[in-house]
């Protein structure tokens, strides 16, 4: 059922305001199926965890600042380096009773930091009026962040709330802003932006993130991340071993020519040997803590933490507990080089299994005791944040770091790749329901149909995970982007998801382990998503309409056209011009920030782990990874953009009911009704009538009514399929830092909520302010009105594998998959889906009508989580904008 | 004196955190019981000089501020 009619402010009667496909439910509010419980340990640790307000402390920057200004005219690696090993080695080690995994990024449990090596704008724009305008995002004035859960939303007593998420404690203001002024003219953001500014057209670059056409530019924001970690390197050879490494290639380039290496592998070395000093300050604070233990058992395990992490700061772990504490320290020390979201851990069942099965097999492990460490891992991963600005981590990351772990796939003789160690991932991912990592499972037809039901039962408790992802879809897309640099299809098959959707390459490293050798995948280039970073299409297609203006705010953004519009096609070549533009200047300020990123504060850590930079003594910014054909273009809104299309296309040109004239008015109208920002209401759902709302009724009635994307009709699908083939191809014109051509990337991650916020009304029948269409091939809330193969039928009318991901997000009712036949039916459903050729599922299994109670009684869901897109998130720590989208999402009543 | 002057507070977030001696949950800024002990913070380090009400000099050359923890610093005496 379309919503038709809109409903108006009907607060009090919340019966009417959701969108179904199917029957109606007519009973209370349903609820998923039965959850299992958490070990006692994992329960503690998650009240633990939901107790806590993000907090931000100055520790790590202080003591990397104070290195780095020691060092003066040093290497920049070098200096980079020495200052990494301070800041690692002054971080104030806390372990909490009954942790089994220890270590964190800060020394609180949702502990981060700012990094003013990156930028430090954003710092002092909250104390210095001078600094209240330079840089400052357009985007952070018009995202809402979540009310409740950890979020620290307002300053009380000695704390201070800052980017409307984090605390920081009162006293460490002036150090901070101190410390961040140090770093004025010197980080990324600064010398990068000296430098863009010298690309022709800068000023265009500059009026596109004024209107908010581009979300954020990637280059000082999130370097690193939307790629897969690769553990390859300290498994195999421990800390020691990897310095070993390091020393001996020293030695081998020293004043030869290439010298870049010698820095590279000093750098490394000096790095390992603050993460030594970090270990080691961990494991004297788990001495302290058993010193004052009374209770026994608690006493022996911090013993046993202690002499773990002593044994880790030196060598190879022996043990899955070893190797996944390993795992951990070195995940964490990457989050901690940079602000990171997206860094995804990969295959790690795959990666970990050798560990586990001869654990396994000597009878020192047992299943519980592997779901107790597994469920003690997913708090761990969900305890991460990342410090940014308001308009990344509200507007772009829902608050979340999107660690990605994937199952399944094929391993490198094109086997199944499942083993039991991911039946039991999945097993914690169900009994301790957390966030992170999310799950993604990489459908191949040769995963067994066991392994397929229990991610089904898995996605089926509302978990939002896994994900399904179409092994063969990706495989296709990295051979035809990455052969060039050597991959093969044995190769392919070690991909993984990077960050919430991004299809990753990976390669098979040999461990030893006991004198078996087993092929383990690991990701193999830098961030896979890095460039230009979410272009809003209907923001575009707004300035299409409007001559290259901003309705919002009156500016222009883009030379006037000039065009009349007399036809379809005329809109459609002006978009495709001014989508060009956008890519290519922001393509060469990316490539610019990027490229000051790479020279002034390079990547040691990551580089580190990533084959082949040890092998080659280069960093992953200086092509150091084995693929790096990784930049790619990000957009958002498509789905509004082609139902847009197709509404002007009808309306004005072919049945020529409206004027563009007409419809121009319209939209600047808002069709009749007040905007979102004014009603504080983000999806067309509950919306507000004007005056004038019947003068624009039969206007806006055409533009609902016209062919929507979504239900296999060939009207929207064609315009669809053509805007898809055209942005696959037209981003190759484009090159990289790493002179190698884009791809295109279409996920929303939250931008579609942020971005619709600064939209005029679009010819969909969208309202002034709400959130566009989430993921990449979601239908527009309440518009597909076919069912599922209907939008499995519009969603794959192109090739998926011509850009590096697509997204579907549906939402169905609880009631439609339970039982056992519930499973199968849903399992069928999205095999069909994949085997059509798409590449990405991913499926809210709620009763709209409970998100709605938990909008307006969030005290009482502190614990339930929504998939987004990409991602799960704790409802109470979504904004609004977003919290309005999911709730008008289809529920699906049936999936037939 | 408060707990998160105390040795034996870890925190957990800026406002609250547990007592590494009984596991109570306690407040950070609340007043600290009978077993406190300064923690290790550069305000009680002779290297650390106050010039304003959180600012000072370490070793009279580097920034500093009175509650920064001192747990990891070599230099604390």
């Amino acid at each position: 059922m379309y919503v038709m009619e809109i409903k108006l402010g009907q607060l009090e009667d919340v019966s009417d305001v959701y969108n179904y496909y199917g029957k109606r439910p007519e009973s209370g509010i349903q609820q998923r199926e039965g959850k299992k419980a958490p070990t006692p340990r994992a329960d503690k640790a998650r009240q633990l965890y939901l107790e806590a307000k993000s907090s931000v402390s100055v520790e790590f920057p202080y003591w990397y600042t104070r290195r780095w200004e020691e060092l003066e005219g040093e290497v920049p690696i070098i200096r980079r380096a020495e200052a990494l090993k301070s800041g690692f080695a002054h971080l104030t080690p806390a372990i909490l009773p009954g942790e089994l995994l220890v270590m964190r990024k800060a020394n609180y449990l949702r502990g981060s930091y700012p990094m003013p090596w990156l930028s430090e704008a954003f710092l002092l724009s909250k104390e210095d009026d001078l600094f209240k305008t330079a840089h400052k995002a357009s985007a952070d004035d018009i995202t809402t962040i979540g009310q409740g859960g950890g979020n620290v939303t307002a300053s009380v007593g000695n704390v201070i709330s800052i980017a409307g998420k984090f605390g920081l404690r009162k006293e460490e203001i002036p150090i901070l802003i101190k410390t961040a002024k140090r770093w004025l003219n010197r980080s990324v953001e600064d010398i990068g932006h000296k430098y863009e500014q010298l690309v022709p057209g800068y000023g265009t670059k500059e009026e596109i993130m004024r209107a908010v056409i581009c979300m954020f530019d990637s280059g000082y924001t999130l370097p690193q991340g939307r790629e897969v970690l690769n553990y390859y390197y300290p498994l195999q050879f421990g800390i020691n071993g990897i310095k070993e490494i390091c020393s001996k290639n020293l030695n081998n380039v020293a004043g030869r020519p290439g010298m870049d290496r010698l820095y590279f592998y000093k750098a490394v070395h000096t790095m390992l040997e603050g993460l030594q000093t970090w270990i080691k300050n961990y494991s004297e604070e788990a001495r302290l803590m058993a010193s004052l233990e009374k209770d026994e058992t608690q006493k022996a395990e911090y013993h046993e933490i202690a002499e773990r992490l002593d044994w880790l700061s030196e060598n190879k772990p022996g043990t899955f507990h070893e190797a996944l504490q390993l795992v951990w320290i070195f995940h964490v020390a990457v989050l901690n080089e940079d602000a990171i979201s997206g860094l995804s851990p990969g295959r790690l069942g795959q990666v970990l299994y050798p560990f586990w099965k001869q654990d396994m097999a000597k009878g020192i492990l047992t299943k519980e005791k592997t779901i107790e460490l597994l469920e003690c891992m997913r708090i761990k991963f969900t305890e991460l944040d990342c410090f940014a600005s308001m308009g990344v981590v509200g507007g772009v990351l829902s608050g979340n770091t999107f660690n990605n772990l994937c199952l399944g796939g094929l391993d490198k003789e094109g086997n199944s790749a499942a083993n039991e160690l991911e039946m039991l991932i999945l097993e914690s991912a169900m009994s301790c329901d957390t966030p992170q990592p999310t799950l993604s499972l990489l459908f191949d037809e040769k995963l067994p149909e066991e392994f397929l039901l229990k991610g089904v039962e898995c996605t089926k408790i509302g978990t939002g995970y896994p994900a399904w992802i179409n092994n063969r879809v990706a495989m296709e897309f990295l051979l035809n982007n990455f052969r060039k640099e050597g991959m093969e299809s044995e190769e392919a098959r070690a991909w993984a998801i990077g960050g919430c959707l991004e299809t990753s390459p990976g390669s098979w490293m040999p461990l030893e382990l006991n004198g078996e050798i087993y092929n383990i995948p690991g990701g193999s280039a830098p961030a896979s998503s890095v460039g230009v970073h979410f272009i809003s299409l209907p923001k575009v297609l707004e300035a299409v309409l409007f001559d290259g203006l901003d309705k919002r705010t009156g500016r222009r953004v883009y030379p006037a056209h000039g065009s009349e519009l007399t036809t379809y096609e005329e809109v459609w070549t002006v978009f495709k011009h001014y989508f060009s533009m956008t890519v290519e200047v922001l393509t060469l300020t990316n490539n610019i920030q990027h490229d000051i990123w790479g020279k002034v504060s390079p990547s040691i850590i990551n580089s580190m782990l990533k084959p082949d930079c040890l092998e080659t003594g280069r960093d992953i910014s200086h092509k150091g990874s084995r693929y790096n054909r990784t930049f790619n273009v990000e957009v958002c809104g498509g789905v509004n953009l082609v139902n847009s299309l197709a509404s002007i296309k009808k309306n004005v040109f072919d049945q020529k009911s409206i004027s563009m004239d007409e419809l121009k008015t319209a939209l600047k109208s808002n069709f009749g009704y007040l905007s979102a920002l004014e009603t504080g209401s983000y999806s067309l759902t509950e919306q507000f009538k004007t005056d004038e709302y019947n003068y624009w009724l039969r206007i806006h009635k055409l533009c609902l009514d016209a062919p929507k994307y979504g239900n296999d009709d060939k009207y929207a699908d064609n315009i669809f399929r053509e805007w898809q083939q055209w942005v696959s191809k037209m981003c190759e014109n484009y090159r990289s830092m790493y002179d190698e051509p884009l791809y295109s990337c279409q996920i929303s991650v939250s931008t579609h909520a942020p971005m619709g916020a600064v939209t005029l009304a679009t010819p969909d029948g969208r309202l002034c302010g709400t959130a566009f269409a989430d993921g990449s091939v979601s239908a527009y809330p309440g518009s597909d009105r076919h069912g599922p193969y209907a939008l499995f039928n519009s969603a794959t009318c192109y090739n998926h594998a011509l850009s590096q991901n697509s997204q579907l997000n549906m939402k169905i009712h609880p009631s439609v998959v339970m039982g056992r036949e519930g499973s199968r039916k849903f399992l069928e459903m999205i095999k069909a889906y994949l085997r059509k050729g798409g590449f990405h599922a991913q499926f809210n299994i709620v009763d709209s009508r409970m998100l709605r109670d938990a909008q307006i009684n969030p005290s009482n869901y502190r614990g339930l989580m929504v998939r987004v897109a990409g991602f799960t998130q704790y409802w109470v720590e979504l904004g609004k904008q977003i919290q309005d989208e999911v709730i008008s999402r289809t529920e699906y009543e049936q999936l037939g | 004196m408060n707990h998160y002057d105390c040795k034996y507070y870890l925190n957990t977030d800026v406002f609250k955190g547990l007592c590494k001696r009984d596991k109570s949950s306690i407040n950070a800024d609340d007043q600290a019981c009978e077993n406190f002990v300064n923690a290790r913070k550069c305000k009680y380090c002779s290297n650390f000089t106050l010039i304003s009400t959180d600012l000072g000099t370490c070793m009279n050359k580097y920034d500093a501020y009175p509650e920064m923890s001192a747990v990891t610093c070599n230099e604390f005496s």
